[in-house]
């Protein structure tokens, strides 16, 4: 009789990995990280920054659901802002430019203080089954690791091919390896492999950038933080900079631009159309004279730079060339060139909501494999990938987040329900349900989750009702506090006209800035003097409530059809009435309810009201 | 979404019956019935001419007498049965070809209703069609507008939906308002781009254009229904007027009853006629008077609803009252306010002066008797002619006949109207994103589905997006 090893095999230590890894750890699973480098645990291979616009949410939820992303970001940050913050807080999102050494550490170290995981360093190369079932794995030196569940996490390695001008090297990142068994091994199994492609800028010495010509722009005080977990930093705040190029970028990019391999033929996969390489800026949208980049820190410790918007695959002395017209980087030195690597993934229409792929049981996907690109998106993924494979080994129903409850739920189900055409990446517009799903109520929206999962410790659970509490007197409090016709102008010599008015009156209007209005709360508000964060809840609460009452008649729409699930043995070819392009589009995607079939794209509602009848009538006999 | 109930029909125990054929005269009427027990309920009122063919087999007709429980015989019939796998709406199925006329149609119909068969609701055949996947839903809408089209009109506007004139023009409402809504999602997904969205002034004329088109396609809603649910006209006044006489006369049979008694008739009567290509539909309505016992209050109040909801009012005074000029300028102040027609009946009755010839050109009353006929082809081409004069412009196609398409354009309309408010005071984008979310949603549910991914890709090809 052979025993598992372990219970879960994680292919691949990058932020999936790692997120399900720990998660599986907290529910009390063995699991073995595969990966090729143990030092390397969650790197960041691009831009050293976590959050920013709709990835932030994630994060958040993350956090909320006892991941470590947040408290990683959070220790290693050296710059922490709150962008949109003019706009609405639905979409107020917190980003962190991190020191990429510390963030990677600080991994390493939480990961092996955890319990039940081991690192195991190598290369898989081939995932065992038995009975359409994984067994185990084949590593590329030999070795047999038999487990009951599988997750795999090998971002752009798959088959990866780094281009540098007419240079190609097999590597999913510069100067590591790449792995192309893995691929094969799944193309046996019968998976549909596609090929992405992404790229990075070139790296700068700082030290030879000419700040002065750029603009600066400094932290956000106070510091907006992404774990509720977090009680102290590490660093001190570090500007970051914004420059333009010129003229003459533009002429020497343009020059040169048969020489970038997008443009000669030589790399054919597809990119991210919210993340272009600066000659397809110039190519593209031919008309802007300039384009903006800026320039972040890499580091606490390092003078190295990141000019964030140049990424490119042109040739290296092309790339010195034009970087070098840039505002502030005459003089500059590149330590490390920019490039493009393209890669193998898994279109994720193979894989269910819960992750698992459809072919094989026990086999589970998450991040760059299925076509996103972020460490935030693959973040997200690993954790639910990890609760899950828990969740199958103790045979319970799987954990998926609906389109209402959070961004991963949006994220995984736009994945499952539509064809990836380009590296997926989270935006504020693709939640529907925007206004309920914020960054101040991620906890909210998860807290039962992570309870019921055993995510998180009791005290920090306890910790949170807590404040739930207190955001609810808080909304009473301010139903009942006037304000003084004197309050509203030291708010703003503009409401000199109006007459005194409830707090929560004056939360509803339009124009009042909650940020702005936060002095004016505290002075309110004594007892809630040091939990900014309680009355920053409450107001949002207030300003939102009608609105999100409107949403919620879409809300309630969206979940009957959310719950009529459909049955894993269900056939559709069985459907009479449906046209072909129907049947052959619902089994691609094998939906798993009635509402996840009804956004495949290219179903109409006509489509999803045929299968609501037959699955009716399949229920009615089963 | 087709409705539970619908969906439970199909599956269900109901048998629904319904005539399909057009309403008002013609030589054969065809009445369907659909549903588990359509051949049990025939059957009990069916008595073959010749006692072999009693059975029914699948798609051969039967010959026989349709007759009531009773056994009184009611017409000469012909059925036909179809089992359920072969039907239009894939349940069992009876079709019964009567003799033409109202009245007959109607009691085989009242026969069947009182077996224990339901009454179809509109559309519901075809909906059973679609819900057995005898047709998809996107014809669904048009063909059940086909079938129920009436008159030469109604079949082209429902024509010009199914071939796809109209879903294409809501579908270019659509995209204008994806696009509009890609500008503002654009400043908050990507604020610190150096992208330009629209001034707000610009994006308020675009919403402002397509509002515009929406409340024009909305209104024509109006003339729509009347060229799918027929023009409606009501016959009222004073008790004892000639209303009865004169639906009687259009209708060339004696349907309502006359008496020399004010107050006769207590409800209302509808029937359906033909009238310059038109399928005209006319109530006769109780006397409105002040005062009367319970019923007739009751049929007063019906008769007011009516007219509320007539497309037409043919107001017919009693010439043969002395002050029937001062009845009638009471009567005009308090009840019609509306496109109408005003009769003079029972000129027979009176001397023509020189003062009545005054008043009744003053009041523009249509002199006519019911009795004698005089005024009446005169009175026919008057209505005709309003009756034209009501239908909508049929010349680009683009008429709304659906309440519920109408329904769903007003709820648009009144998003974009909150989106614009919003945008022009400059509040936060995130809230008249859920505006216009909204009205494309209400616009999606008219033709298909809306993505985010189109609002991302408008985003995409129009902004140079991207660090
Ligand atoms: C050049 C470049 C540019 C990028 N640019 C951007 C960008 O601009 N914006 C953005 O949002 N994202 C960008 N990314 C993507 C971002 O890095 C990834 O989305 C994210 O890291 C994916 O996380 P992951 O956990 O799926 O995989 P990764 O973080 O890539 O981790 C994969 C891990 O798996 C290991 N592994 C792979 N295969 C095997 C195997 N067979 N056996 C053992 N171990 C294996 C690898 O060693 C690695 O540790 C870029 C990535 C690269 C490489
Ligand atoms: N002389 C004459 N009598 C008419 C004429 N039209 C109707 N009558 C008579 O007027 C009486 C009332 O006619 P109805 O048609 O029943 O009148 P009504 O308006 O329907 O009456 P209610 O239903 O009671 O409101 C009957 O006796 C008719 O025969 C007409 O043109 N000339
Ligand atoms: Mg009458």
């Amino acid at each position: 009789m052979t025993t598992k090893d372990f219970d879960i095999v994680i292919i691949g230590g990058g932020h999936a990995g790692v997120e399900a890894a720990l998660a599986a750890s907290r529910m009390g699973k063995t699991s073995a990280i595969v990966t090729m480098d143990a030092k390397k645990l969650a790197l960041m291979s691009c831009n050293p920054a976590i959050g920013g616009i709709g990835k932030s949410h994630v994060v958040k939820e993350i956090d909320a659901l006892g991941g470590i992303m947040g408290m990683a970001a959070d220790a290693a940050g050296i710059q922490f802002r709150r962008l949109n913050l003019s706009r609405g807080p639905a979409v107020w999102s917190t980003r962190v430019q991190c020191d990429r050494r510390h963030y990677n550490d600080y991994i390493v170290e939480y990961v092996s203080r955890a319990n039940k995981i081991e690192i195991i360093e190598d290369l898989a190369g081939e995932i065992l089954t038995e009975n359409g079932r994984v067994k185990g794995i084949r590593t590329e030196s030999g070795e047999i690791i038999l487990c009951e569940v599988i997750i795999v996490a090998t971002g752009t390695f798959l088959g990866g091919l780094i281009h540098i001008g007419e240079k190609k090297i097999k590597a999913g990142r510069i100067g590591e390896k790449a792995a192309y068994k893995l691929s094969d091994s799944f193309r046996g199994l019968g998976f549909e492999i596609s090929r992405l492609k992404t790229g990075t800028p070139p790296r700068l010495n700082g030290d030879s950038i000419d700040w002065d010509k750029c603009q600066i722009q400094p932290g956000d005080e106070p510091m907006p933080l992404f774990s509720h977990q977090t009680k102290r930093v590490a660093f001190e705040q570090t500007p970051c900079y914004l420059t333009y190029t010129t003229a003459k970028t533009k002429e020497i990019i343009l020059e040169n631009i048969k020489r970038s391999p997008i443009f000669s033929g030589q790399l054919n996969s597809t990119g991210p159309r919210y993340c272009p390489s600066i000659e397809d800026k110039f190519y593209r949208f031919v008309d802007k004279p300039r384009h903006q980049l800026f320039l972040e820190p890499e580091g606490n410790g390092t003078s190295e730079v990141y000019p964030n918007g140049f990424s490119t695959s042109l040739p290296e002395e092309v790339q010195v060339a034009a970087i070098k017209t840039v505002t502030g980087l005459e003089q500059v030195e590149i330590t490390r060139p920019g490039y493009a690597v393209e890669y193998d993934y898994c279109p994720a229409r193979q894989i269910k909501a819960n992750l698992e792929t459809h072919l094989i049981k026990g086999l589970f996907f998450a991040g760059q494999i299925n076509g996103t690109s972020g460490y935030e998106e693959a973040a997200g993924q690993g954790l639910m990938a990890g609760i899950n494979a828990v969740l199958q080994i103790e045979k319970e129903p799987p954990f998926i987040l609906d389109r209402s409850e959070g961004y991963i739920g949006v994220m995984i189900d736009d994945l499952t329900t539509r064809s990836t055409t380009e590296p997926y990446r989270l935006f504020t517009s693709r939640a529907e349900y925007r206004l309920s799903m914020r960054e101040d109520n991620a906890r909210d929206r998860m807290a039962d989750y992570a309870e019921k999962y055993n995510l998180l410790p009791k005290t920090v659970l306890n910790s949170f009702r807590e404040l739930q509490n207190k955001t609810k007197q808080s909304i009473s409090s301010f139903k009942k506090v006037r304000l003084t016709a004197e309050d509203l102008l030291n708010y703003s010599n503009e409401l000199n006209n109006m007459n005194s008015m409830t707090l929560e009156h004056f939360l509803k209007q339009p124009r009042i800035s909650i940020a702005r209005a936060m002095p004016l709360l505290v002075s309110y508000n004594g007892e809630f003097r040091d939990r900014l964060e309680v009355l920053e809840r409450a107001a949002i609460f207030i300003r939102y409530q009608g609105y999100i009452e409107k949403q919620q008649r879409e809300i309630d729409k969206f979940k009957k059809l959310e719950h009529e699930a459909i049955p894993e043995d269900f056939i559709f070819q069985a459907i009479t009435g449906l046209k072909r392009e129907a049947t052959e589009k619902f089994q691609r995607f094998r939906p798993d309810s009635l509402g996840q079939a009804s956004r495949i794209e290219g179903i109409t509602p006509g489509d999803v009201a045929v299968l609501s009848v037959h699955l009716k009538r399949h229920k009615a006999t089963a | 979404m087709m409705t539970t109930t619908s969906q439970k029909s199909s599956i269900n125990e109901d048998t629904i019956v319904a005539i399909i054929t057009p309403p008002g005269e013609g030589g054969i009427a065809a009445i369907r019935l659909a549903g588990r027990q359509s051949l049990a309920f025939l059957s009990k009122h069916f008595r073959a001419i010749r006692k072999d063919e009693s059975d029914f087999k699948p798609f051969l007709m039967r010959y026989g007498f349709f007759v009531d429980d009773n056994l009184q015989k009611i017409d000469e019939i012909l059925a036909v049965f179809m089992p359920k796998e072969r039907s239009y709406t894939g349940l069992e199925q009876i079709e019964i070809f009567s003799h033409g006329g109202s009245l007959v149609v109607k009691k085989i119909q009242e026969i069947l209703l009182k077996s224990g068969a339901r009454a179809a609701e509109p559309g519901e055949f075809t909906k059973l069609a679609f819900l057995s996947g005898r047709i998809d839903l996107s014809k669904a809408e048009a063909v059940a507008e086909i079938i129920e089209a009436n008159t030469q009109k109604s079949y082209d506007v429902a024509r010009e939906h199914l071939i796809g004139n109209y879903s294409e023009h809501i579908e270019k409402l659509r995209t204008e308002l994806i696009e509009i809504l890609a500008e503002v999602e654009a400043s908050i997904d990507f604020p610190e781009e150096e992208i330009d969205p629209e001034e707000t002034s610009q994006l308020v004329d675009r919403l402002n254009n397509l509002a515009q088109s929406i409340k024009e396609l909305a209104d024509s809603y109006t003339g729509g229904r009347i060229i799918s649910e027929g023009f409606k006209v009501a016959i009222a006044g004073r008790p004892n007027a000639g209303k009865s006489s004169l639906f009687n006369l259009l209708l060339k049979q004696e349907r309502a009853l006359v008496t020399p008694t004010p107050g006769t008739t207590r409800d209302y009567l509808s029937e359906w006629i033909e009238l310059g290509g038109q399928a005209v539909n006319i109530t006769d309505t109780a006397g409105l008077r002040s005062g009367g016992g319970v019923i007739e209050k009751a049929g007063q109040s019906s008769a007011k609803k009516i007219m509320g909801q007539a497309d037409l009012i043919i107001w017919m005074a009693d010439l043969s009252q002395k002050k029937w000029a001062e009845n009638l300028s009471e009567d005009l102040n308090e009840n019609l306010n509306r496109n109408s027609i005003i009769l003079g009946n029972k000129i027979d009755k009176v001397s023509v002066d020189k003062k009545t010839e005054e008043l009744l050109s003053d009041y523009n009353v249509l002199p006519l008797s019911c009795l004698t006929g005089q005024g009446i082809d005169s009175f026919k081409r008057v209505l005709v002619n309003a009756i034209a004069e009501s239908m909508p412009d049929l010349t680009s196609g683009l008429v709304v006949t659906s309440a519920r398409h109408q329904q769903k354009l007003k709820s648009a309309l009144a998003e974009i109207k909150q989106a614009k408010s919003k945008l022009a005071e400059n509040q936060s984008p995130e809230l008249t994103a859920l505006d216009l979310r909204l009205a494309a949603s209400e616009l999606a549910e008219i033709t298909g589905r809306i993505y985010n991914e189109d609002i991302l890709g408008q985003i995409f090809s129009k902004f140079c997006i991207g660090k």
